[in-house]
């Protein structure tokens, strides 16, 4: 007789019928083995494109007071450089600045008249430059682009370089990054709020119940909406509060504007959880999609990598999460001081976001319970 | 008498799989009309289009008076509905659920009130009001989940398996409520696995494979000429070792069908063997004693035989 089977079999028993009937379940399981097999290599060659640190075509606005033809050579010059992309020509320093604060330009060169005429005398010829500091992952770039002079080329010599970097003078990260943080937690707690409230609903059979009543379609996702809204706004307030306190981030704009306009950003995030929870059966499924939102949202919203960077397809992508565009007005409003009107286009996105997407949640519950 | 339910050839398929096939049949007011057949035969389907959540493929119904398509809205106001699982909430009181329930159906004030004491005072809730719905045993569950189908005052509730999974003392005082709505002049529309509560039921319909088998009253039913056809009879045999006769009689010529009920063999044999002889290839196999008396089909042995007979087809 052998001990050391005796001791070994009660352990291992049974292990080889567990092994089949796992294998089983997962091939029983479509929706499980999607998540484990499609979804890390899809978002891998998808966000391999998204994390690009090395930011290159940073929008850029002229505003050459002198025009001559060395304003043009140097124009031309910076262009080449690929760093910088001159969108845009503007016609005084005020123009650029608001610009800036729009966020359509992240950086402005300014010519000034005696540019030209300066070339070969002692007195080198200056120009100003605008960066905004509210991101720093474009801000840095930037200013060594404009920093390291192209020297080769028609008339290559020596420019000053004057750099005013607004908005965030210092470029520290956390009074960029912290805005940005603020609208990704908060996009991931609404969303799974409401998709985990209706699935469970599903789940307890009570789902049934409502439906076999007389309660409307919209009164159902709104009752879902409004209250977990609130606690979002709560939840916003408290982690703007928090973010003052542990992080010292001042809001150099309105708090009062910031929270008028995170309400159709709540309002879009708790959709996407209706969405959700539309299509998932159970809260297993809900919340493997809740994830799945969760890693686009930080790589295509501007939160880490700056948006510029993204390949074309993946901007757009970008665009269907609220959190892209609140993300704008979080940093235009507490880092910049924006107003409404720089802000405007963000908010327009977000509330056709918001209605799009309440919409599409609203008509798929219908299909999702017969 | 007008109905409180009718349909008319009505259909519902998925896909290729038709779960409700042309079933056409009316339900009386005031009556308890039990809605059988095994499971998946597309029971719940017809319910659920009976309640206007589900659309039918193809035919149509009235509840109340109201088209099942044209006025969901009317029909939902006019109907209770009890599932099969508990479900309401859980993490909710017997009285927070009550008046979720009646707000629902737009019930206010006073009235929600009045309506949330009638509907406790009918199942005798009082002693659970504050006590979260998830922590009452299975029966009172149930009693709060009819109360919470009543609290609209329907004149017809849905009742999908209420009795499913609660003990037998519970499921006799839900069916005791039961027969004091119908008295009341309510209809219910009950479906169950259990053929003690279908012989209560004052009208049974009986589905299987999606299409209606039979409808009518109980004693109707067990009347039916393909339950004893013709020229055979059912007999009891009563017996000390039920087991050991069970056994014998089943490989007996004679024998069409058997089974044991309550220590008897209830038989389904040709007429033309006699209780003597049938007694009597008991005693060739060493049983002794038995006795054989002629009875009537129970409702089990209506359902069986006609689902045997449309398997074998």
């Amino acid at each position: 007789m052998n001990t050391s089977n005796k001791l070994a079999t009660p352990l291992l028993n049974g292990l080889r019928s567990m092994l089949v009937k796992e294998l089983i379940h997962i091939r029983r399981d479509p929706t499980t083995l999607f998540f484990a097999l499609l979804i890390p290599a899809i978002q891998l060659s998808l966000f391999g494109f998204a994390v690009d640190f090395d930011v290159r075509h940073i929008r850029t606005a002229v505003v050459d007071m002198d025009r001559s033809r060395e304003s043009r050579e140097y124009i031309a010059r910076i262009q080449n450089t690929q760093y910088i992309d001159i969108i845009s020509t503007l016609h005084s320093p005020a123009e650029a600045e608001s610009a800036l604060m729009r966020s359509d330009v992240r950086a402005a060169l300014i010519i000034p008249e005696d540019f030209g005429r300066r070339f070969g005398t002692v007195r080198t010829p200056q120009v100003h430059v605008l960066l905004d500091g509210s991101d720093g992952q474009v801000a840095n770039p930037a200013r060594s682009a404009f920093m390291q002079q192209p020297t080769q080329g028609t008339g290559g010599s020596a420019v000053d370089v004057r750099l005013n970097v607004l908005f965030n003078p210092d470029i520290r990260t956390k009074i960029y990054t912290i805005p940005g943080l603020v609208g990704v937690i908060l996009q991931l707690v609404t969303v799974s709020l409401t998709a985990f409230s209706l699935v469970r609903e599903r789940e307890q059979g009570t789902l049934e119940q409502l439906m076999v009543s007389p309660v409307g379609r919209l009164g159902l996702m709104l009752g879902k909406l409004i209250p977990y809204a609130l606690l979002g706004f709560v939840e916003m307030s408290s982690v703007i509060f928090i973010a003052r306190l542990l992080f010292n981030i001042q809001i150099a704009g309105s708090l009062a504007l910031l929270l008028a306009m995170s309400i159709p950003f709540i309002g879009a995030s708790l959709a996407i959880g209706l969405l959700i929870s539309t299509v998932a059966k159970t809260q297993g499924q809900a919340m493997q999609m809740t994830l799945l939102t969760t890693l686009p949202s930080i790589l295509l919203s501007g939160y880490i990598t700056p948006r510029e960077t993204l390949p074309l397809p993946l901007y757009w992508i970008g665009n269907i999460f609220p959190v892209t565009s609140f993300i704008q007005i979080i940093r235009g409003i507490m880092v910049r001081g924006a107003g409404i009107q720089e802000l405007f286009p963000s908010l327009v996105s977000l509330v056709i976001l918001m209605l799009v997407l309440i919409t599409i949640a609203t008509r798929s519950f219908r299909k999702s319970i017969a | 008498m007008t109905h409180a339910i009718e349909l008319n050839n009505l259909t519902r398929k998925f896909g290729d799989f038709t779960a409700v096939d042309n079933i056409s049949f009316s339900v009386e007011k005031g009556t308890i009309f039990g809605f059988l057949g095994p499971n998946g035969s597309g029971k719940s389907t017809c319910i659920r289009m009976l309640c206007s959540v589900l659309e039918p493929t193809s035919g149509s119904a009235t509840v109340n008076g109201f088209d099942i398509v044209k006025d969901p809205e009317q029909v939902k106001r006019s109907i209770g509905y009890m599932n099969q699982s508990f479900s309401l909430y859980r993490d909710l009181s017997v009285e927070e659920n009550l008046s979720f329930f009646g707000g629902i159906y737009g019930l206010r004030g006073q009235h929600l009130i009045e309506r949330m004491e009638s509907v406790v005072h009918l199942m005798g809730l009082q002693p659970y009001m504050r006590r979260p719905s998830g922590q009452l045993s299975g029966g009172w569950k149930q009693r709060l989940a009819l109360a919470a189908a009543l609290i609209h005052e329907p004149d017809l509730v849905f009742l999908d398996e209420p009795t499913a999974g609660i003990d037998p003392v519970a499921r006799r005082e839900l069916w005791d409520l039961l027969f004091l709505l119908a008295s009341q002049g309510k209809t219910l529309f009950v479906t169950t696995h259990y053929m003690d509560e279908a012989e209560r039921c004052d009208q049974i319909a009986y589905i299987y494979l999606s299409k209606l088998m039979v409808k009518g009253t109980p004693s109707q039913l067990k009347a039916l000429p393909e339950i004893t056809p013709e020229g055979t009879r059912r007999i009891a045999v009563s017996t000390t070792r039920p087991s050991a006769t069970l056994f014998v009689l089943k490989a007996q010529p004679f024998t069409l069908d058997a089974t044991l009920v309550e220590a008897e063999i209830h038989l389904l044999m040709r007429a033309e063997v006699s209780n003597e002889e049938a007694i009597a290839s008991l005693n060739g196999a060493n049983i002794q004693g038995c006795r054989a008396r002629p009875i009537e089909p129970s409702l089990e042995d209506v359902f069986v035989t006609l689902t045997r007979r449309l398997a074998k087809q």
